[in-house]
């Protein structure tokens, strides 16, 4: 197959997404100083108060296929803090379900907030050359936090099984009945926090870093979802973004509703919104 | 999109990705009336591949009993549902594949199975199409009738889950065409899921990836056939290699059957997957029925299958089915024999044309006894 030729109308497609680019109505997302230790993972903390909100639209995904035009999230309501050494974002959104499980018809709900790094970057998960870096929120992993990884019987609570390989083989030898787990897949391996930290240059080239540094959590509580997701100010690996005292960059974010099938492409977004963080 | 050929519909079609044909491609033919539904192939498949944690319910090779048999639950007739009537009469195709029928917004048409739709493999287990009326006579095709239909990846040429993926996680290989899901690049989006219309990509929802057959391809690299043919005890399949549309050769089993006597056919060509494993129909069943799952010149593939005896070539090439382990590339028929060899043209299998029949006398004088089986 042809990858050349398929990233080539990914470049063309990304023009017009770019152009096409809805403007989202929002100010300025200003993270605000602080006096608190960070990390801000505690959706429910006190410090939010201190931060202006602000309101970022969102639209469906319709540069690459597959898309989803019948979105279920159309508006965030996003603020900002930070205390020199660690930048806090607060999202919100409505959501009538809580997602935050898998089965071959079950999607999870997620959020992910993305800032540039290298280049001037498609607020689209970046472009070739243009680098950014995505703190993805995931539902279903904060679950596993909770409760523990699910087996077959918490999925499936009549299932029978006699014997599974890691139970009678050695570990290096039941590795490879292992699936996505045996090669240390990210998404299917556990994590100490629900929040991924990853890199883009463009659509399909999302890649988890190996070094993860950002945390976060979220609350879901009468419909609505409140997630804070934190990383540190300063720049640690390549590839991190700066976010130091009065650095003046952007920020862009993206939604998955889980009930309404929403994966992968199949999302909204926001274009680039102004981030201040002030001093 | 790029126009590529589809030798199966006769003609171009649209396809995500531009049409480079693999050196060699993986391909496999089932006899239809051989099958008895033992599920030993699938128990191997099973017990090789899909005993770990999330994979209580896949089942990459499966017989479903055709008509009321699916696995998942109604994967043909959904699909159909939705693709639609099509003009399929050859000798090309002029209805749309599933990449031509594809909404907005879609690579291709496809649905997402529910959950639950994986949880009844056997349903429809030997469940014919009616009831005979007392003192019927069966004529042919049968008035009432069922089949098994045994299924694993087609390893198609121009693959629907490959296409759908957003990552690219899917790729076909370019030694043999088998078609692989990258287990580390994968992160479950299940866009192959929703875009495979035979439904053999499927979801573990342990590791958080999808999954599907991998064609034995350690066994392939080492010029051994599947499991789930090498296990078959009704000598049913035949794993081998089917050469490019321009590149046949007589003296390859699966060219012979498939391109030449015609008789091996491809499962819902009309989808334009051009997948490659296919199937001698059922001589019992109607044959609209079959023109919609194998495509035209079944009624051609029933009558040259039966007259088969009289085709030395065409038997010859049956009879390596199941008849070796090995990989058969080359095969001749020579004298009283059929001889397989391997892609060094080093025999592996001599199979008799003929059976040799002994008749024993009825009668046993030195035994004093008389014999119910004298052949």
């Amino acid at each position: 197959m042809n990858k050349t030729a398929f990233h080539c109308s990914l470049a063309a497609a990304l023009v017009v997404g770019m152009a096409a680019a809805p403007v989202a109505a929002a100010d300025t997302l200003r993270a605000v100083p602080v006096d608190a230790t960070g990390p801000f993972n505690d959706p429910e903390s006190e410090v939010w108060d201190q931060a202006p909100a602000v309101t970022v639209s969102l639209n469906p995904q319709q540069v690459t296929r597959p898309h989803h035009a019948d979105i279920a999230v159309t508006e965030l309501t996003v603020r900002a803090v930070n205390n020199g050494n660690w930048v806090g974002i607060l999202i919100e959104w409505d959501d009538d379900t809580r997602d935050d499980w898998f089965v071959t018809d079950a999607f999870g709900d997620q959020v992910a907030v993305q800032f540039p790094v290298e280049g001037p970057a498609s607020p689209m998960m970046g472009n070739p050359g243009g680098k950014v870096n995505i703190l993805q929120w995931r539902a279903a992993f904060q679950r596993d936090l909770v409760d523990g990884e699910p087996d077959i019987r918490d999925l499936y609570p009549y299932a029978l099984v006699d014997v599974y390989p890691d139970e009678v083989l050695r570990v290096t030898d039941a590795r490879a009945f292992a699936g996505a787990m045996g090669v240390d897949n990210p998404v299917a391996r556990p994590f100490e926090s629900p929040v991924l930290e990853q890199m883009a240059e463009g659509w399909s080239s999302l890649t988890v870093k190996p070094m993860q540094h950002a945390d976060g959590w979220g609350v879901w509580e009468d419909g609505t979802w409140r997630v804070a997701i934190t990383r540190p100010a300063n720049q640690i690996m390549p590839g991190d973004p700066d976010l130091s005292r009065g650095t003046e960059t952007q920020a862009a974010f993206a939604v998955w509703d889980g009930g309404n099938r929403e994966v992968g492409g199949r999302k909204s977004w926001s274009g680039w919104i102004d981030l201040k963080v002030e001093e | 999109m790029s126009r590529v050929y589809n030798w199966q519909l006769g003609r171009e079609m649209d396809y995500p990705f531009e049409g480079v044909r693999p050196e060699k491609q993986f391909a496999m033919i089932f006899d239809t009336n051989k099958c008895i539904a033992c599920q030993t192939c699938t128990v191997a498949c099973k017990t090789t591949w899909t005993s770990g944690r999330g994979q209580e319910h896949m089942l990459w090779n499966n017989v479903e009993t055709k008509p009321y048999g699916y696995y998942p639950l109604g994967w043909d007739v959904n699909i159909l549902d939705q693709h639609g009537v099509q003009e399929m009469d050859g000798p090309e195709y002029q209805g749309k594949t599933l990449f031509e029928a594809a909404p907005d917004g879609e690579i291709v048409l496809g649905y997402t199975p529910d959950d639950e739709d994986w949880a009844y493999p056997n349903i429809g287990e030997d469940d014919c199409t009616g009831s005979m009326e007392q003192g019927a006579l069966l004529t042919m095709p049968h008035m009432q009738w069922m089949y098994y239909l045994p299924r694993i990846c087609n390893h198609c040429t121009y693959p629907a889950c490959l296409s759908a993926c957003p990552r690219q996680s899917i790729y076909k290989r370019p030694e043999d065409g088998i078609v692989l899901l990258d287990q580390q690049r994968c992160r479950g989006y299940r866009e192959c899921v929703k875009g495979c219309p035979y439904k053999k990509v499927m979801f573990n929802s342990v590791t958080r990836v999808s999954e599907k057959c991998i064609g034995c391809y350690p066994a392939i690299e080492n010029n051994r056939q599947t499991q789930c043919t090498i296990t078959c005890i009704g000598k049913i399949r035949l794993q081998g290699f089917i050469s490019r549309p321009d590149e046949i050769r007589e003296d390859n089993p699966m060219d012979y059957l498939i391109h030449v006597a015609k008789i091996g056919k491809p499962l819902y060509p009309q989808f334009g997957l051009e997948p490659n494993t296919f199937y001698i129909p059922p001589i019992h069943v109607p044959p609209q029925y079959l023109r919609q799952m194998f495509g035209w010149g079944v009624e051609d593939a029933i009558d040259t299958y039966k007259r088969a005896s009289e085709d030395p070539q065409l038997l010859g090439a049956m009879l390596l089915f199941g008849a070796t382990p090995e990989i058969i590339h080359h095969f001749k028929v020579e004298g009283r024999n059929v001889i397989g060899y391997d892609d060094k043209r080093a025999e592996v299998v001599r199979v008799p044309m003929r059976e040799p029949i002994y008749m024993r006398v009825e009668y046993d004088s030195d035994l004093d006894v008389h014999r119910t089986n004298v052949t």
